[in-house]
Order: structure tokens, then C-alpha cells, then sequence
């Protein structure tokens, strides 16, 4: 029931103490979070940390109904993710306390299922051109900006990103035709 | 919209550029950019299936390159910077026509070889690989290099020195011209000597 529920009657539910609802809405948010807290923390670890963290607070607002407009749960819970990423060195102990008031309806987030080979990877790697396999080389062994890559490979830092764009759509192309 | 319209993979009505979501798992998108993909994001779940899909193939390739054991062109900026995040980078300088004895130990991360070359009047480079009979046994394209350098940063793959018996083999940096014509701008030769055991039967 609460699975085809929209964003809004599911607030609405939780307000109305709903427990059933507050467990869909953690799973519906979860991997959105964990997406942001990656990007942000580029920890697995801590990204579940902030998965924890913001599903707590967004259910401690919605039980509270401080959540005004009911349409936007998402937007609200992105800008609790920022917040709680600006914050994050502070203090645990406002955490511990809401883990135990709430930690019961917290749902693992699954992460993503199967590994990617990493054999299959390495031959569409070596399958790329030698400047796309240079830039990605260097881009990504420890995100190294565009210019400083371009700088010393003899590349204008716009081409690098074309040629970063290109390899990239060549190795998804490469990874599912081999699939 | 009903939210299975919003989150379902096919009915994305606005989904996001791969490209974009590469650009943003990177950290190179403007402020405006980033908060319009993370709005995105938190409505869609299919375009977060998306991103899920290029953080993957972003950390493997991260990975990949951490190994060493890609051959590639690097940049005098990358190797300074692997240097200074503490890994073992095994370097060799070549100048022309030299013969430089080589190796690599169990510890070190990558194997780079720098070529003094003078690349001024180059437009296109090959990097060619011989044996000692003068057998082609491998070509790097149009590698990228920057025509003030004065060299050719090449990364062997770390992975198969470490495996590799005791051998010879001759770098050749060839410019090549639109006609196709090849004019050689500097041999380089290795002298390569096992100095952990590789594979049985590799000899």
C-alpha cells in the first residue's frame, strides 16, 4: 500500500503515526542519501553514516509535522543532506540520542549488487585511444582537474573534458556489449 | 505525475546526460549545475540508478589506475603527484640511442620510463615497441605529448614487468606525418632483469 504511495500522502501518514509509512519512506530516501554521501564524503562508510544521520531528522520532522508543504519531501531532505554534511564534524551525541528514540524503523540501505569485473574493465581500458586512456588515467586515479591533466599532456583543459565524456561513453558501450 | 512516473527507469522524462552525471560524481560541475542534478537526483530514481552505474565504473577504473598496470602516456603533474601521496614510482631517464638496464621490485607501484626527445616539430607521435630483431611488437597511436616537454613520460604496465622474464626490448618515438611517412625522433633500449620470480614456465 505505502509503496505506490505518493511522496506527499506519505508524509501525511507519518504525521498521522503511521510506523509502516516512516519504514517506505526510509527505504524510498535511503539510496538517494547514500548517492549524495558519496558524491560529498566519498566514503562508503560515512555516506551510510549520513543515511543514518538524515532519515533520523526528516523522521523527527515529519513526526513533529514540521515538514509545511507535503509535496516536498525531497527537496526538504536535500537540504537536511547539505546541512548534515556542513555539520558533520560536530558534535554525535544529538545522533546517539535520536537513534534511540527512532532507530527502530531504520532500514538498511542495500548497496549496489554485483561487483564490476574489473578484467573486463582493464581490457576496454586498453581498447581506448591513447588520449583517452591518458586522460582517464589521470583523471581518475585521484581526480586530478582537467587543466592541470591538459597542462601536461598538451591538451586545452575543454578538450579534456571532450575526451573524458568520449572515453567514458566508450567504456559503458564497451562494458555492455561485453556483458 | 504519480511518483512511480517520477522514479521509474524508463519514464524519466528529463534524465540526466551521462556525461553530466560523470561531471558531478567528479566535482567539476558549477554550484547552479550541482544543485539542479542533486533536485533531480532526490526525485529520480532512475537517473540515481544512472549515477550508481558511472560511481562504479569511476572507482573501478580508480582502481585500475592505482594498480600500474595500464600502459599509458602520463604527465610530468601526474607523476609528481603520485609521488607526493607516498607510492613507490620505479622511474628510468632514457636519452637517445642509450641502453639502460631496468628492473622492478615487488614494492614498487608504478614503472615509468622518460624519454628525452625533442618533440618541436612533431604533429602526431607514435611509440612503437620492438624486440631485439627488430620485430614490431607493439604501437602506442598519436600518444599525447606536449611539443615544449622535451620528453615522453611512458608508464609500463607494472603488472607485467613484475612477471616478465629477463629481456631486451627497443622504444622507438616515431613522428608521423599526414602522408603517413615515418621519421624517427629517438631509440630507446631496456635491459630488463627479473628480480622476483614470475610465473612457471615463463623463462
Amino acid at each position: 500500500m505505502f509503496v505506490e504511495m505518493s511522496d506527499a500522502a506519505l508524509v501525511q501518514c507519518i504525521a498521522d503515526g503511521r510506523h509502516e509509512a516512516e519504514a517506505e519512506m526510509c527505504r524510498r530516501m535511503g539510496p538517494r542519501i547514500r548517492l549524495y554521501g558519496l558524491r560529498h564524503l566519498r566514503s562508503s562508510s560515512a555516506a551510510d553514516d549520513l543515511v543514518q544521520q538524515v532519515l533520523l531528522k526528516t523522521l523527527e520532522a515529519l513526526r513533529a509535522g514540521r515538514l509545511r508543504d507535503a509535496v516536498k519531501l525531497a527537496p526538504f531532505v536535500l537540504g537536511t543532506c547539505r546541512m548534515t554534511v556542513l555539520d558533520l564534524r560536530r558534535s554525535r551525541e544529538r545522533q546517539e540520542q535520536l537513534l534511540e528514540e527512532f532507530g527502530r524503523v531504520l532500514i538498511p540501505v542495500q548497496s549496489h549488487a554485483a561487483p564490476l569485473d574489473g578484467g573486463r574493465l582493464a581490457r576496454c581500458v586498453a581498447a581506448l585511444k591513447e588520449r583517452e586512456r591518458s586522460v582517464v588515467v589521470m583523471t581518475y586515479y585521484d581526480e586530478i582537474s582537467a587543466i592541470e591533466t591538459g597542462r601536461s599532456l598538451g591538451i586545452s583543459e575543454a578538450n579534456v573534458r571532450v575526451i573524458r565524456h568520449r572515453a567514458i561513453k566508450r567504456l559503458r558501450a564497451c562494458m555492455e556489449a561485453v556483458a | 505525475m504519480t511518483r512511480q512516473d517520477e522514479t521509474s527507469a524508463t519514464t524519466c522524462h528529463a534524465p540526466v546526460d551521462p556525461a553530466v552525471l560523470a561531471d558531478y560524481w567528479l566535482g567539476v560541475l558549477s554550484t547552479a549545475e550541482e544543485e539542479a542534478v542533486e533536485s533531480h537526483l532526490f526525485e529520480c530514481d532512475a537517473c540515481g540508478e544512472r549515477l550508481r552505474d558511472i560511481i562504479e565504473i569511476a572507482e573501478a577504473l580508480r582502481a585500475l589506475a592505482h594498480s600500474g598496470a595500464l600502459r599509458v602516456i602520463l604527465g610530468d603533474t601526474f607523476i609528481r603527484h603520485v609521488e607526493q601521496t607516498g607510492r613507490r614510482v620505479r622511474q628510468y631517464d632514457f636519452v637517445p640511442g642509450q641502453i639502460v638496464p631496468c628492473t622492478i621490485s615487488a614494492d614498487d607501484d608504478l614503472l615509468v620510463a622518460r624519454f628525452a626527445v625533442d618533440l618541436s616539430k612533431a604533429e602526431r607521435v607514435d611509440l612503437s615497441f620492438r624486440d631485439p630483431q627488430g620485430v614490431e611488437r607493439g604501437r602506442m597511436n598519436d600518444i599525447p605529448v606536449r611539443t615544449n616537454a622535451g620528453h615522453v613520460i611512458f608508464q609500463e604496465s607494472a603488472t607485467f614487468a613484475k612477471a616478465a622474464p629477463s629481456s631486451s626490448m627497443v622504444a622507438r618515438l616515431l613522428a608521423v606525418g599526414t602522408d603517413g611517412e615515418e621519421r624517427l625522433l629517438g631509440e630507446y633500449f631496456f635491459q630488463h632483469t627479473r628480480t622476483i620470480s614470475g610465473p612457471p614456465g615463463w623463462e
